[in-house]
């Protein structure tokens, strides 16, 4: 489901972000990715279910205001 | 465009044994690594131990560069801190995996296979002889054809998706972890500590494991749906300052730990995945290091008997699968079972637990009499028995080489 509807998506803090990659196998739609530069969302891919936010060791995942 | 017969991605142990065994299995074949990091072996993210029989089947730990630090006793810590310790022999090593990937890299150089760091695989499609893959280097983009692609890309592993496998891991099955290395703490330079508790680390468990006198990986996992609210680092702070106030920090690393069973499926044509990213942790300990590189064996096995054989179809691969599930898979079934139950206990049971197995005089303190008692005195525990002896299928012998 792409960010159409104006719904929350997931955001990074890359200043706590410590590129586990914990959250990318959470993300059912793909959306979260970790290469060599680092965490990235992409918000046309993420569905806002908010999964990938609470497990993240360091609390660098939040989500957007819809 | 380069054309190779195996492209392993992802340079972690299990990548560098998949590598190593390709091409010590099929001399001849083209066999190349793909490291998306700078240098292998680092950054850590694991607290480092591995038992003595698991890396020895790999490689002699005696003497090596890249053990930190030999392990004698294992300390089961109560929620009280009460210790208990519970086994005292040749248990194993914490490793200094900055040392040791590079040895296995090595390895696998010295067998015929290519390692490139800094390259990072970014997407893959099927083409008319394999797979076509994408990678990304400072030498700019280029392609890679593979008639095999073992994915050993670990928890953030892209190549099973790429390959259409189904690599979603639930949050019930993921843990939490942070982990510093301190300085200047007190504790047993011989001994691992493993302490289990809902308040310290609900749903996973607290650790330390020493890299030498006064200095030791300290984390811990935590399932975040069982949890109050704080983060893994969060946590780990409060159980630092519990524990071992005025220590010095060197470095901090979060992680995860998937404790899940492997993949149902982690074949597809011309691919195998392995390690973290089939989901091969054990998931009763957490330990995955020499799991990895026991599938990544199997797995540059199969890739060499599939290219000898010209069939390189998820058919003729799922006897990785098959070998896997055979050798460790299977038990992990199990292990999840017991994980749960284990977590279903309290703070207080396992307190007056960590007493009754106490009670006990070291050189009677078998297992079986361990259980006994632990069941006369906690009669609450007779559902974790319940799963503990549940009947299972027998472990067979390990395969022999295809």
């Amino acid at each position: 489901m792409p960010a159409t509807a104006g719904h929350a998506v997931a955001l990074v803090d890359h200043d706590l972000c410590d590129q586990c990659g914990l959250c990318v196998p959470l993300c059912r739609p793909g959306a979260i990715r970790l290469g060599r530069h680092g965490l990235t969302v992409d918000p046309s891919a993420c569905d806002g279910c908010g999964k990938c936010v609470a497990p993240c060791p360091v609390g660098a995942l939040g989500m957007s205001r819809a | 465009m380069r054309s190779v017969d195996v492209l392993v991605v992802g340079g972690g142990p299990g990548g560098c044994v998949a590598a190593w065994e390709a091409a010590r299995c099929a001399p001849g074949a083209s066999v190349v690594l793909l490291e998306r990091d700078p240098a292998i072996g680092a950054p850590v993210r694991c607290a480092e131990g591995v038992s003595a029989a698991g890396v020895r089947e790999f490689l002699e730990p005696e003497g090596a560069p890249w053990v930190s630090r030999r392990i004698t006793k294992v300390i089961i810590v109560a929620p009280d801190d009460t210790e208990v310790p519970v086994a005292s022999k040749d248990v194993g090593y914490v490793l200094d995996r900055t040392r040791f990937e590079p040895a296995l890299a090595r390895l696998a150089a010295e067998a015929g296979a290519e390692v490139l760091t800094a390259t990072e695989a970014t997407g893959m499609r099927r083409g008319r002889d394999g797979w076509e893959v994408a990678a990304g280097s400072e030498r700019g983009d280029e392609l890679w054809r593979a008639r095999i692609v073992v994915g050993a890309d670990g928890v953030e592993s892209m190549v099973g998706r790429w390959a259409g496998l189904d690599t979603l891991v639930a949050a019930g099955d993921m843990e939490s972890a942070a982990q510093y290395l301190l300085e200047g703490i007190e504790c047993d330079p011989d001994a691992i500590y493993l302490q289990y508790s809902k308040r310290w680390a609900p749903g996973g468990y607290a650790w330390v494991f020493p890299k030498g006198v006064g200095v030791a990986n300290v984390g811990l996992g935590i399932k975040a749906l069982r949890g109050d609210g704080r983060n893994a680092r969060e946590y780990l702070d409060s159980w630092v300052a519990h524990r071992f106030p005025g220590a010095g920090v060197r470095r901090f690393s979060a992680g995860a730990v998937i404790t899940a069973t492997t993949l149902s499926r982690t074949c597809a044509d011309g691919v195998m995945l392995v390690g973290d990213a089939a989901h091969m942790v054990n998931p009763l300990s957490g330990a995955g290091l020499v799991n990895a590189m026991k599938a990544g064996r199997l797995a540059g096995r199969h890739a060499a008997r599939a290219l000898r054989e010209g069939d390189t179809s998820a058919a003729n691969l799922q006897r990785y699968h098959d070998e896997w599930m055979a050798l460790l898979g299977r038990d992990h079934l199990w292990y999840h079972r017991i994980n749960e139950a284990i977590q279903g206990l309290s703070d207080e049971v396992l307190d007056r637990l960590a007493r009754t197995v106490n009670a006990i005089p070291d050189r009677k303190r078998t297992l079986g009499r361990v259980f006994a008692q632990a069941l006369v005195r906690h009669p609450s525990l007779f559902p974790v028995a319940a799963r503990f002896f549940a009947p299972r299928r027998r472990r067979k012998k390990s395969p022999p080489p295809p």
